[in-house]
């Protein structure tokens, strides 16, 4: 009884906590692009206004980056200025909250066939390594290692502190602008 | 509570064995079908694999109304249209795909065109854009490997963009696939060897990435058992018929496995090779598997250890400790490769090739990165780990 009356609340917790994090990834795929020459590396070989999304299936919370040129995103928050390029879609927000909290790592999700993929795979394979490099940059490593692969064992703690505190910092002043504005 | 979970679909009647081509008059008419067209190649129509097929369908009153049997290679936007063109103006009701990966794969984006209209099959690409069920659709390999038969992709290329569009929906699966012995007895020791180790490939992949799952792993151990028993015989004795079915066998079941379980670093490097050195796909598999799962080895250790079995048997099996069963399954399958190296010179290394240069290695590295398959291997593969499995598997 109490279960069946709580459900509602947890529901909706777990859709504000998808909705919240994909804000934070949003902001933060940002400024990771800012200050990370991997990262860059990687989203260069991306065209110019190139929209990517994550997002929940069929009308759930979603982010959108675009990559404005030389290995930069720009959060555009849930709305895209024109159709997106790549999206990756996840079937339900159960299968968002798994892989969100760090239940299931990304490549699990897409072996278990939680997401999707709509647009071109190498796309999708790039995006997934620029996601995979800010999750072992922003979460303590024994998180990062279960939503990713494998850690990379070249990350040592002073680089990963240092480039966290920016990437947080970016966000955080992120936020503050678009709750100013 | 356990993470894992897993789906596994495979709607797809096969119909193999002895005979089994005089099964399509009945299946077509079953599924409501009269005028069907045959999609081939001119290699298949040479060697007269045709024969059979048409002689089986007439004698019981099903007329072929078309025979396409152009199909290149490399299928193309022009080809595909083409092909839809004759169908419509045949006025043909169903498809029977006879040949390869390319025939088959041709016939499959030919079904989309013909029933969801239009001419434009690149609007079509992607994956889940088909919403509708599509007309009646056979297909009769004629080599036992690329397992296209039960999978729900087809890569056309799209000439005017110089781009490979992939097509993905569950409804490219064909009605049924008919495995006749017939059809794979003419095939050249070099084929034969090639297009089993990409079955092979196909199976030992499933087994040991990502998407693995219980239902692809009795079909992968079952393909793996049949190429390891019938392979080295076929090539002995090539009219051995029983062995031909084998093997045409084990090619649909390491389809079912990886079409439900996905491949890994072997299919990435193979796709890059066969993209940049245009070797042949089984081929790039033979060559890279021993190295790729030696790269992968401590993250695979238990399911390639199982693995010995199928490959060995249960005597080398029982006689192998289990903290070596890993390492002799990459010795069994090097040992395979051996055997075809002396029965019909199957490169072992990308040096035997001899197509393909060694300052091409990076190249084919950085595009390996790129491909879809790489997301299911299951170490995390960096550039530079690429590029190390490529150097070793030069020479």
């Amino acid at each position: 009884m109490l279960a069946k009356r709580i459900q509602p609340m947890v529901f909706q917790a777990r859709r504000l906590y998808v909705e919240l994090m994909f804000q934070v990834m949003g902001r933060a795929l940002q400024a990771v692009s800012e200050i990370d020459s991997a990262v860059q590396n990687e989203a260069d070989a991306l065209p110019d206004g190139f929209l990517f999304e994550m997002m929940v299936m069929p009308n759930g919370p979603r982010l959108i980056v675009e990559h404005t040129g030389n290995g930069r995103f720009h959060y555009h928050g849930d709305s895209a200025p024109r159709p997106v390029d790549l999206s990756i879609q996840f079937k339900h927000i159960a299968h968002a909250f798994l892989v969100l909290s760090f239940q299931e790592k990304t490549s699990e999700a897409f072996a278990n066939d939680r997401m999707l993929v709509d647009g071109d795979i190498s796309y999708a394979i790039r995006m997934t390594r620029v996601l995979n490099r800010l999750e072992t940059f922003i979460l303590p490593k024994l998180v990062a290692k279960r939503a990713v692969k494998e850690y990379p064992s070249n990350l040592h703690l002073p680089e990963k502190l240092l480039s966290a505190a920016r990437i947080y910092l970016k966000v955080a002043t992120n936020f503050v602008e678009t709750v100013r504005a | 509570m356990t993470n894992q979970y897993y789906e596994f679909f495979c709607p797809v009647k096969v119909i193999a064995g002895k005979a089994a081509l005089e099964h399509i008059p009945y299946e077509l008419t079953g599924l409501g079908a009269k005028r069907p067209m045959i999609v081939t190649d001119k290699g298949v129509r040479a060697a007269g694999l045709l024969d059979p097929v048409i002689a089986a369908c007439e004698e019981s009153g099903l007329e072929i109304v078309s025979i396409y049997d152009d199909v290149p290679p490399d299928s193309s936007t022009d080809v595909v249209r083409d092909i839809a063109g004759i169908y419509r103006s045949e006025k043909c009701d169903s498809i029977i795909a006879v040949g390869g990966g390319s025939a088959i794969d041709t016939a499959k984006a030919v079904n989309i065109l013909v029933s969801e209209g239009g001419d434009d099959i690149a609007a079509y690409s992607g994956a889940g854009v088909i919403k509708h069920p599509l007309k009646p659709f056979l297909v009769v390999p004629t080599t036992a490997g690329t397992g296209s038969e039960v999978t729900s992709v087809a890569v056309i290329t799209d000439t005017a963009k110089s781009v490979k569009l992939p097509f993905t929906s569950s409804f490219l699966l064909p009605n049924a696939a008919v495995i006749d012995p017939r059809m794979t007895l003419t095939l050249p020791p070099h084929i034969t060897a090639a297009t089993a180790m990409d079955a092979m490939t196909h199976a030992t992949e499933a087994f040991t990435c990502m998407a693995k799952n219980p239902l692809s792993d009795a079909y992968a151990t079952a393909a793996i058992k049949k190429i390891s028993t019938s392979l080295l015989q076929v090539m002995d004795n090539p009219k051995d018929s029983n062995g031909r079915l084998e093997l045409a066998q084990a090619s649909t079941m390491a389809g079912i496995a990886f079409s439900n379980s996905m491949v890994g670093l072997v299919h990435a490097l193979g796709h890059a090779t066969g993209a940049i050195c245009h070797l042949p796909h089984g081929l790039c598999m033979s060559l890279y598997l021993p190295y790729v799962l030696e790269y992968n080895l401590e993250s695979i250790r238990a399911p390639l250890g199982e693995l010995l079995l199928y490959l060995e048997g249960p005597e080398v099996y029982s006689a192998t400790p289990a903290s070596r069963r890993a390492e002799a399954s990459i010795s069994a399958l090097r040992k395979l490769r051996d055997e075809l190296h002396k029965r019909c010179k199957l490169p072992r290394t990308l040096k035997e090739t001899a197509g393909v240069e060694e300052h091409q290695l990076d190249t084919i590295a950085e595009l390996a990165m790129d491909d879809g398959a790489m997301m299911f291997n299951p170490k995390e593969v960096t550039l530079e780990d690429a590029k190390a499995v490529l150097k070793r598997a030069w020479a």
